[in-house]
């Protein structure tokens, strides 16, 4: 059949979308398909114009003169006008030489390619990742906006194979890319790894580089493939190793023992810090709840216990600090430190905690203690001396300035020798405060090595032979109930001098009405021995005078040889053998002292 | 009893016969009465306000006395309401040098001044010109 060409050929029965223009683009013809296309049933609703149907269309887009037909016809993408639904359509316009100024009008829906084009140029955009196409018959490379940028060269960049490669990093890099190139196109074989590259603007960038070989007999006829910027998620990767590897090196420089307990099916992890803190054996611990429990400190345990169980309660944070019995008995201080972990529904579901050893942190902050207390108690015996200084020396001091004064005043003889008097008894008042200080400033002086165990009673004996007088004329009924081997650790002139000063206030405070009787007694415990002197006399109001008792020159009597140092100086020398002094009174009944001494010879 | 008093606190006999054989040569119309610690004036003081007697013009206090020290009787006086506060010039006399004690007695501000012992004759005699005025 001979292939009839004919102008008078009509194109309304024609299946495809087509129709003629003027170059009004109003329409001369269209085809069934064209009707199908845009939904035109109706003959009376057919547009008149192709400007009615189409959202733009310039009138540049018609090509101009008369141009053979190859290239007589321009692509148009565009979307139809006043649709609900999104069509694009791609227009190719053909110069019909048969009529004059007329124009064929070729449409072709293509709006799931676009879409999907559009898709993929998102995709790109987002992932950051670029697409490339080497036709190597035609020498021909593509890379796609989002390579350029991956790149960092500019939309005009005019890709080449070499240039491409030689944005790869000099040495391991580039090498490796050529290799895997050149092994694409000789053997089909695609690539998939990460690279490092050098961008148009010097900056060094990390990628992942595909490559795929497409091939037709055995030949391969093009590559393509895809760039990705991974630079953040990799360099981020890096710092992450980095940092990881860091925090494991401090968590075992530091001791940090890491564990892990999953609450629901009661299972706990310890790491090897964890072992060598608990000083256990990786063997015998059966992993679970109890076994921890198990280590810790029997009267630490009730709080460990609870601490855990408020963490979990969400009442608090789990840091807490209890002691360890490790596996050769030693004593551990740890400190624990957890956070829970919660399923959607707040359900407590795991534990994961670090274990530090603090021990060496509480024995420093417990040898802090007693030094700060001993200071204190320095600090107070510099301050009471201060005292001393200033009153007793000055008011005895100042008395005798102002005796001599009046020496010079023209009195009589009987009053000049009352002046003498006075000035003789503050002298001696002046040397009695003297040596009352030289007391309290031996009392400094002690060290440990001063310290012996003294015999209790024979020393006792020996105090109250010295006053034997003062005794008699007393009448004090004396009783000792301390067995004759009995020592303490003292130093023996502060002993001598404690059970002085105790018996002779028992003597001056004595009721005048009742016989004197006083006891003393000795009781050994654990840690201490207790020498108690109980008296019978006047007693002391504790509720008014208790805080003053030991101060200095604080007197509670108008007994005139109640100087108030006495005790005070007793309880210097207590203090200064690592003991204590208590004392228990009621006016009217008595008085009964005790005197604690230490039985250790570290005094810890 | 229309004769001007003066009232000396304190616990230490010495000092206290010096001192009243100053305080005469420096206050001879005025009489010297001695108490032995603060309790003891505390109670001829109320006496005297109760009776409506005449008060002392001068009161020397010293502070370390037994039974009712001097700081101890200065609050007795604070809380008291009646004349002794007004009518009384009182001073410390004191060995005492602590800054503490100085400091302490200025909390008082109805005390007229702060003598350290040894009492001399400058020092009655500057309160001697203030007593005057």
């Amino acid at each position: 059949m001979p292939i009839v060409h004919s102008s008078q050929l009509g194109i309304n029965s024609l299946p495809f979308p087509i129709a003629l223009i003027n170059s009004e683009f109003k329409f001369i013809e269209t085809s069934a398909g064209f009707i199908k296309l845009f939904n035109l049933k109706h003959p009376h609703k057919q547009p008149l114009s192709l400007l009615d149907l189409i959202s733009e269309l310039p009138k540049s887009h018609l090509p101009k003169t008369e141009l053979p037909i190859r290239e007589g016809f321009k692509e148009v993408i565009t979307s139809i006008k006043n649709s609900n639904k999104l069509k694009w359509l791609k227009l190719k316009f053909h110069l019909n030489f048969n009529i004059k100024n007329t124009y064929y009008v070729q449409f072709e829906d293509i709006t799931k390619e676009k879409l999907i084009n559009n898709l993929a140029c998102d995709i790109e955009e987002v992932g950051r990742i670029g697409s490339w196409n080497l036709d190597l018959a035609n020498s021909e490379f593509y890379w796609s906006d989002v390579t350029k940028e991956i790149h960092e060269v500019p939309s005009n960049f005019k890709p080449e194979l070499e240039k491409a490669l030689n944005f790869f990093l000099k040495g391991e890099n580039r090498e490796q890319i050529h290799k895997l190139v050149y092994r694409a196109i000789n053997d089909g074989i695609s690539y998939d790894e990460k690279f490092k590259i050098v961008t148009g603007r010097g900056n060094v960038k990390w990628i992942r580089a595909i490559g795929k070989a497409e091939q037709l007999d055995g030949k391969t006829v093009s590559l393509y493939g895809i760039i990705q910027d991974i630079d953040e998620g990799q360099r981020r990767a890096l710092v992450y190793d980095n940092l990881n590897k860091k925090m494991r090196i401090g968590i075992k420089s530091a001791k940090v023992g890491v564990w892990d307990f999953d609450i629901v099916n009661d299972e706990l992890f310890w790491d090897d810090t964890m072992y060598e803190l608990y000083g256990h054996n990786r063997m015998c611990f059966t992993g679970d709840f109890e076994a921890w429990e198990s280590t810790i400190y029997p009267e630490d345990r009730c709080k460990a216990m609870s601490q855990v169980q408020l963490a979990i309660d969400e009442k608090n944070k789990f840091d807490t600090e209890f002691r360890v019995i490790k596996e050769d008995n030693s004593i551990a201080f740890i400190r624990s430190v957890g956070e829970v972990f919660r399923d959607y529904s707040g359900k407590p579901i795991r534990i994961i905690g670090a274990n530090m050893d603090i021990s060496r942190i509480k024995n420093k902050d417990q040898r802090l203690r007693q030094l700060l207390n001993v200071t204190e108690k320095q600090n107070q015996r510099l301050f009471d001396f201060t005292n001393i200084v200033s009153h007793n020396l000055r008011s005895n001091a100042s008395n005798i300035s102002m005796l001599s004064g009046m020496l010079n005043l023209e009195v009589s003889a009987k009053e000049q020798k009352k002046f003498i008097e006075m000035i003789q008894t503050s002298s001696e008042r002046l040397d009695e405060t003297i040596a009352q200080l030289n007391e309290v400033v031996k009392v400094q002086g002690t060290s440990k090595y001063d310290m012996h165990q003294i015999p209790v009673k024979s020393t006792l004996i020996k105090t109250i032979e010295s006053i034997n007088a003062l005794m008699l004329t007393s009448s004090v009924d004396l009783k000792i109930d301390i067995t004759d081997c009995l020592r303490v650790y003292a130093v023996k002139s502060f002993l001598n001098s404690v059970f002085l000063n105790l018996l002779t206030n028992s003597i001056k405070y004595r009721k005048s009405s009742t016989k004197l009787k006083i006891t003393v007694k000795a009781e050994v415990c654990e840690n201490h021995t207790v020498i108690s002197f109980a008296d019978n006399g006047i007693g002391i109001d504790l509720k008014k005078n208790g805080a003053k008792l030991f101060g200095m020159y604080k007197t509670f009597h108008k007994n005139k040889d109640a100087k108030g140092i006495g005790l005070f100086i007793t309880k210097n020398h207590m203090d200064a053998m690592h003991g204590k002094i208590e004392v228990d009174s009621s006016l009217g009944k008595g008085t009964t002292f005790y005197l604690y001494f230490s039985n250790n010879r570290d005094n810890s | 009893m229309n004769v001007m008093q003066i009232f000396l606190v304190d616990d230490d006999e010495i000092f206290k016969t010096a001192a009243e054989i100053l305080i005469s040569a420096n206050f001879p119309e005025f009489e010297i009465v001695h108490f032995e610690n603060g309790l003891e004036v505390y109670n001829r003081l109320i006496e005297i306000e109760k009776t409506k007697g005449k008060l002392p013009v001068l009161m020397l206090l010293d502070i370390n006395m037994p039974v009712m020290n001097g700081w101890e009787l200065l609050e007795e006086i604070k809380g008291h309401k009646g004349r002794i506060k007004s009518n009384v010039q009182i001073y410390i006399s004191t060995s005492s040098i602590a800054p503490q004690d100085m400091n302490l007695s200025k909390t008082y501000d109805f005390i007229e001044g702060y003598i350290t012992k040894p009492l001399t004759n400058g020092d009655l005699q500057h309160i001697r010109n203030s007593l005057l005025r």
